[in-house]
């Protein structure tokens, strides 16, 4: 099918433009027609083959020629969908939200222009990956860690400025976020904290300079460009223990998640450990075939089967520890004791484990911030290959836990889904991730994940829970949830769109933010 | 250490294993596919290889011992992608470097992968 144009923007306006971007960045990166299929969503949600589709994309190789391209776009009004790298799959990957937008690539950004050791950070580009960094640090070696999320190809500015986590102690990521470089709307380059000062040498070391803090502007946003931002990095530990704890039951999770509050708020649970569900866990390895050739979710005697199969539980607790073995000592102990009041637990260190592959040998490396592309595995659990993320935030409660759990799993599973979720620890909060793996070649199961996903979004806002993440199709429906005062959230941001990116060409729609004239178009 | 302020180059050559201007670089076909594949086709736990022992079976599973894809066929699944390997950008696995890897596919046995993910911890 012919590639959408944006909506108001006439064809000879379009190939205008996309001449003047081959002037700028060189025809070579300017990709259009059967070159943009590379940019579609590869796990695409709805039905409608029109949605979310790039008219091109185009790839600058540096801040001044993403200046350039802005400058283009702003005059013929071309809007611009921005990603880092692109690989944001559970969430759309390259695709944008309007359809005819033109996907502004950053992947050719990929430099690695510092990485210090004595203070612990990165400065990147939006095109590094986690696999580029790791490999940067190691060949030199250095004594530092990165914090990873499960696909280690992902770009590690973006998957910041997405909210996404990893599993060290530095596994917050936008958290860990010091200074960014952002190219505005208008063309302007803007350094943020201390970057702003200069010749200082605090950029990467202090986050909030003087002034208003404005880096959380730039993150799940669509008011700049971020082309360079500064990452902190762990410091290589004296010692790392990571285990697994397994439970037996589903209802566990109640007692689980009560024990792990006191230990996180008191630093005794270290890092961003995860309470994995039996099916994500088993999928890694393991399809449903082996098991199950029944249609719908697996019965209770096949998830006891696989419990035994793979020496893993209805929940399983991924944990590690850092630092002297004085300290992961006492650590160990007291995170042993807390858990050990459960019926059925177990506890496994890496050398307790024997079958290969196994989650813990797996997890082990994410843990210590080995990048990997290992948890794809799980899309292999049907055979289908798609795959879409439904993320709500919990309090770090037993009841909110097995509250969501069963409005999650009970959900899911009457849709004929397996559930596939985990509770990722926060400082203070629990990411409850599910990702439903769908077949994305068959339309029937498309529509059944859209019912499910509009359900489950409505069921967790009714109950005060919010997604911190969505798919491009959701963003609207997400947005929508955050409607305390009026709107009043939404209303500051389209104030601040107006203001920054007055002809709206930045990422219409991202986060459910439009600009004026396309949210005049809507309500007409 | 203190500050190091390296030199500016290209990440993804850097981890390909040479330095240099990307219009200078020829890296090689296994160099290509340690980087881009290997991560999900490099041994045979990968989700790619557990992917084509279940849809193709254990004899396909392994991309570095096939000897039975047309160059075309693995062009056309890199930019477009198949069930849940998603397409790769040109951008990033440019036309060169895809060509490349191509051949390194479609040369003769034998070939071995280096696989990234199983490289030893820093």
């Amino acid at each position: 099918m012919a590639e959408p144009l944006p909506p108001g923007l006439t064809a000879e306006r379009m190939s205008d433009a996309l001449a003047r971007f081959r002037k700028i960045v060189g025809k070579d990166w300017v990709f259009v027609d059967d070159r943009v299929a590379s940019y579609h969503d590869p796990y695409t949600v709805p039905n409608d083959a029109g949605l979310h589709r790039a008219h091109a994309a185009v790839a600058p190789a540096s801040s001044e020629e993403v200046q350039a391209l802005v400058k283009v776009a702003n005059e013929l009004h071309v809007p611009l969908w921005t990603v880092s790298r692109g690989k944001n799959f559970a969430y759309g990957g390259a695709a944008p939200v309007l359809s005819g937008s033109v996907v502004l690539d950053l992947s050719r950004l990929n430099r690695i222009l510092e990485v210090n050791e004595k203070f612990g950070y990165a400065l990147v580009e939006p095109g590094v990956s986690y696999f580029d960094l790791y490999q940067y640090i190691k060949d030199r070696g250095l004594k530092l860690w990165i914090d990873v999320p499960d696909p280690g190809w992902g770009s590690v500015v973006g998957n910041a400025l997405d909210h996404g986590v990893g599993y060290t102690p530095y596994g917050d990521h936008f958290g860990m976020q010091c200074g960014m470089e952002v190219v505005l709307a208008n063309g302007e380059v803007v350094r943020t904290g201390m970057g702003a000062l200069p010749g200082n040498n605090t950029w990467q070391l202090f986050k909030y300079g003087f002034g208003p803090y404005v880096d959380g502007l730039f993150s799940q946003s669509n008011f700049g460009i971020v082309t360079k931002m500064g990452i902190w990095l762990m410091s290589e530990p004296a010692g790392y223990r990571p285990y697994l704890i397994t439970f037996p039951r589903e209802e566990d999770i109640e007692q689980v998640v009560e024990i792990v509050r006191p230990l996180r708020l008191n630093n005794v649970l270290q890092n961003a450990a995860t309470i994995r569900s039996l099916v994500l866990d088993a999928a890694l390895f393991t399809t449903k075939s082996q098991y199950y050739p029944g249609k719908g979710p697996i019965p209770d005697s096949v998830a006891k089967q696989i419990m035994a199969d793979q020496e893993i539980g209805m929940w399983n607790f991924c944990g590690a520890l850092y630092g002297p073995p004085a300290i992961t000592d006492v650590l160990w102990s007291t995170t042993r004791d807390a858990f050990a009041s459960i019926p059925g637990v177990k506890f496994y260190f890496p050398e307790d484990r024997k079958r290969r592959p196994d989650i813990l040998i797996h997890r082990a490396d994410t843990m210590r911030g080995i990048p990997k592309l290992t948890e794809f595995g799980f899309l292999n659990w049907n055979g289908g290959g798609g795959h879409v993320g439904f993320s709500p935030v919990s309090p770090i409660t037993g009841q909110d836990a097995i509250r969501q759990w069963r409005m999650v799993s009970g959900r899911v599973r009457e849709h004929g889904f397996d559930y596939m979720g985990l509770m990722a620890v926060g400082f203070r909060e629990l990411h409850h991730v599910t990702v439903i793996v769908y077949d994305q070649n068959d339309p029937a199961e498309r529509q059944k994940l859209d019912e499910l996903f509009r359900l489950m979004v409505r069921e967790a806002a009714a109950e005060g829970y919010g997604e911190y993440r969505t798919h491009i199709h959701y963003m609207d429906t997400i947005a929508g949830t955050y409607g305390w005062n009026d709107n009043a959230l939404m209303k500051m941001h389209q104030r601040i769109k107006d203001a920054l990116d007055p002809n709206g060409i930045l990422s219409p729609g991202k986060s459910g933010i439009w600009p004026r004239h396309l949210r005049e178009a809507k309500k007409a | 250490m203190t500050h190091i302020r390296h030199l500016i180059l290209p990440a993804a050559l850097l981890a390909a294993g040479f330095a240099g201007p990307a219009a200078a670089a020829d890296p090689s076909g296994q160099a290509l596919f340690a980087h881009y594949c290997a991560p999900c086709h490099g041994d045979s736990n990968g989700p790619g290889t557990q992917q084509l022992r279940r849809s193709r079976g254990a004899d396909k599973a392994l991309l570095v011992e096939r000897t039975d894809l047309a160059a075309d066929y693995i062009q056309y699944i890199v930019r477009h992608g198949l069930k849940a390997m998603p397409p790769f950008v040109p951008s990033d696995l440019t036309d060169a470097k895809l060509r490349t890897l191509v051949s390194f596919l479609t040369s003769p046995l034998p070939r071995t992968a280096k696989d990234q993910s199983t490289l030893p911890p820093p």
